[in-house]
């Protein structure tokens, strides 16, 4: 299975937190399906030249989540019951630190509460057009 | 499998104190990190942890066990400085080390010299630093130690031959073995390391899981209206490490809380307030860096 991971050691997040974004997008958008198994730790600690024990943690966090279950001796696999439930959830997750990030942003600038809602309303209507 | 427990350890070398204090556990399994400056005392207690430098005061123990000879056939080491006999091919080293050690991998030591594209033939004289640090990370890498104590394993190493000895030490670890490890390259150590210390003039000044530190540890940064601010009831507050004043301009670093504060501050007329991530190098200039005197240093890494 090509790896579809990437993480940046250098910065200032977590690489953790990083594994589990990544593979919450990648359930998101469907590019890990249901079922479908994980690199194993030791895999995808030397694929992306990171400590295993840190792939450990992130793998534990999302068993926590409910995106992924792991067997003993099996191995990790996304989670195939209520796949649907945990994508949308995946989804969220992400969704809600890129926009938890950019109203910290606004807020920081000097921008009203009322400033920043008319600036999302704005992008949802944009970005839905076609939806209406 | 070994948890190394450092406890209160000093060596000195007639007046000068090389280790001072230093208490330090490195669990088992765990891919560890010593980071600090030129002669901050890493390699003294690499040294005083394989037995080749006698402790004045303090103890290192293995699984609660001081050094014994049987300790030897368990740790491998890989020395800051080549320990290569200049007079002796590879292939003689790799000799020398199956008789010295029952456990020694020959099989597994010919096929990493083989990655490293070394020549088992070649004269160790012949070699370049880079090949006689893989040459010695590749011996260690055979013994099949339970523990690797590595001083500066990729020095001298091409970018692609320092990512193999990380995969090494990373599959070390995945194997079970305690691996402690010193880079001046911080990104290596971020990568392969799982927890970290920083030591300074032999004193321990930082330890944490990297990740945790990287969690906890950061920069609160606002603009006041004018230069003539008070920080009340912050300045002192047992979570922020140090505070950096330059001009309107405040830093903050935070070592738990960094949004309790972005509030904080805001609420003292600050403006522009944001959080800033550090990386491990942030966290180590800043961990080696007294308060104030070098803080444009600092401030020209963090910007």
């Amino acid at each position: 299975m090509p790896v579809v991971l990437t993480v940046d050691p250098r910065s200032g997040v977590p690489i953790y937190l990083q594994v589990i974004e990544q593979v919450k997008r990648s359930v998101a958008l469907g590019v890990l399906a249901a079922g479908e198994q994980l690199p194993t730790v030791k895999q995808l600690a030397l694929d992306l030249t990171i400590n295993p024990n840190t792939v450990a943690k992130a793998y534990r966090e999302l068993e926590r989540d409910g995106v992924i279950e792991t067997s003993p001796g099996r191995g990790s696999f996304v989670k195939s019951n209520g796949v649907a439930d945990s994508t949308k959830a995946a989804a969220t997750d992400v969704a809600r630190d890129a926009l938890e990030a950019a109203v910290r942003e606004a807020k920081s600038i000097g921008l009203s509460a009322d400033d920043i809602r008319n600036l999302a309303h704005a992008a949802i209507d944009r970005w839905f057009r076609e939806a209406k | 499998m070994s948890t190394i427990t450092i406890q209160h350890l000093r060596k000195t070398y007639g007046a000068y104190t090389a280790v001072d204090d230093l208490t330090l556990t490195i669990p088992e399994g765990c891919v560890f990190g010593l980071l600090g400056p030129n002669g901050a005392g890493k390699s003294t207690t690499f040294k005083c942890m394989l037995g080749l430098a006698f402790p004045t005061a303090g103890t290192v123990t293995y699984d609660g066990t001081a050094l014994e000879p049987s300790t030897f056939e368990r740790i491998a080491y890989v020395p800051e400085k080549s320990v290569l006999y200049d007079w002796m091919t590879v292939a003689e080293h790799v000799e020398m080390q199956r008789r010295a050690f029952k456990k020694f991998n020959v099989a597994r030591a010919n096929e990493l010299l083989a990655q490293f594209n070394i020549d088992t033939r070649k004269k160790a004289r012949a070699l370049s630093k880079g090949m006689k640090t893989a040459t010695m990370v590749a011996l260690a890498i055979a013994r099949e130690a339970d523990t690797l104590i590595l001083d500066e394993p990729t020095s001298g190493l091409d970018p692609i031959n320092q990512r193999h000895v990380l995969n090494l030490i990373i599959n070390e670890s995945a194997r079970g073995a305690s691996i402690v490890f010193s880079s001046h390259q911080i990104g290596q150590v971020e990568r392969a390391a799982e927890r970290i210390a920083v030591i300074d003039r032999g004193r321990l000044v930082l330890e944490g899981a990297v990740d945790d530190l990287k969690a906890d540890r950061k920069i609160v940064e606002g603009i006041f209206p004018d230069e003539s601010y008070a920080l009340d009831g912050i300045a002192n507050d047992p979570r922020i490490a140090r505070v950096d004043r330059s001009g309107r301009i405040v830093r903050l670093l935070t070592t738990d809380g960094a949004a309790d504060f972005v509030h904080k501050v805001e609420a003292m007329g600050a403006s522009g307030v944001r959080i800033v991530d550090l990386n491990l190098e942030d966290i180590f200039l800043y961990a080696v860096s007294p308060n104030d005197a070098t803080a444009d240093v600092v401030e020209g890494v963090t910007a």
